[in-house]
């Protein structure tokens, strides 16, 4: 389990950003009005095409899975969310911003869960 | 020897370091430091890359180091230099290794598998120039088992493998396939990142 502050802050900023900026193209492109399901899989593939930052950008700094995995995550969960939300009432800045930046929060301690459950030696004979 | 695989990396070398040499390897160094601290004998390395790894092997070791890229070989100089032991690189494809049988002690890969086109055939090579109950040591990134993760890596796949590694291989039963007995298997990562020690058949 990491516990070196640089690789949990880098974790947590890394996801909150890609949360936040699929969050924004997604609200951007989505109207208010559209069908909620195409306005969450329009989110998604925002989402993915968004989560191509986390291992161009972040992976470099802070970690390669343990940034790509999480940040795919994040980046598409928060597409989806917000394509459905878009579609349902317009969304301000402050709004996005905040549920994005929770969301990446949300999803990095969920990884850092999943991770020290399967963390550490498997099988020793076999 | 595979064209096709070392035009791949020749083209990836100049962005390697970039993309790995900072976040990823500080976030492995504890893991491969205590992995690789127990080398010993005669050993093999695969596939040495740039030589990120160098600075973390214990001093005054006899390692030969492989690579189907020479352009990666080419960057590993400096570090195969600063580092105070024995280390010889050579440009050679794991399917078709020249070395007589039963020439290693050990064999350390170091995110390899994800790459070689045919895993069980590269590891079956490694088994033929291990000695018998020689070690193999491996540091690398594989499939999950689990969901959501197995759905992502599955998805990222197909892109993934174009620029450079498969991300969703199962190199646990392939080690196996190959005829090695397991030994150990840690986790570092979820169930992505692993390391695996196997032992090759005795007489």
């Amino acid at each position: 389990m990491e516990k070196r502050l640089y690789f949990l802050l880098g974790d947590v900023l890394s996801n909150s950003v890609v949360g936040i900026l699929a969050g924004l193209a997604t609200a951007s492109l989505v109207g208010t009005g559209w069908p909620m399901l195409i306005g969450m899989l329009v989110g998604m593939a925002i989402g993915m095409l968004v989560s191509f930052l986390g291992p161009i950008v972040f992976s470099p700094l802070f970690g390669a899975h343990e940034i790509m995995l999480p940040t795919m995550l994040s980046s598409m969960l928060a597409g989806m969310l917000f394509g459905m939300a878009a579609a349902m009432q317009s969304l301000s800045m402050g709004t996005i911003v905040g549920i994005g930046a929770l969301l990446g929060l949300g999803i990095t301690v969920c990884v850092w869960i999943s991770n020290a459950r399967l963390h550490g030696a498997q099988q020793t004979e076999h | 020897m595979d064209l096709v695989t070392k035009q791949k990396w020749d083209n990836a070398a100049a962005t390697f370091d970039f993309m790995s040499s900072y976040g990823p390897e500080k976030r492995w160094e504890p893991f491969k430091r205590e992995f690789f601290s127990p080398m010993q004998g005669k050993i093999l390395f695969l596939a040495v890359g740039t030589g990120l790894d160098i600075p973390f092997f214990p001093p005054d070791r006899d390692i030969v180091g492989i690579d189907i890229s020479s352009k990666m070989l080419e960057r590993a100089t400096n570090r195969v230099a600063q580092y105070q032991g024995n280390i010889e690189l050579h440009e050679m494809d794991v399917h078709d290794l020249p070395f007589p049988n039963g020439t290693f002690d050990q064999v350390f890969t170091s995110c390899t598998f994800c790459s070689v086109p045919d895993p069980v055939r590269g590891l079956e090579t490694l088994k033929r120039v291990l000695k018998p109950g020689g070690e193999l040591r491996m540091f690398e990134h594989t499939g999950s088992r689990y969901y959501p993760f197995k759905l992502l890596l599955n998805m990222m796949n197909p892109l993934s493998k174009k620029l450079g590694p498969e991300v969703n291989r199962d190199t646990v039963s392939n080690v196996r396939q190959a005829g090695f007995r397991i030994r150990q298997v840690n986790h570092v990562f979820l169930d992505v990142v692993k390391t695996i020690v196997a032992e090759a058949p005795g007489e």
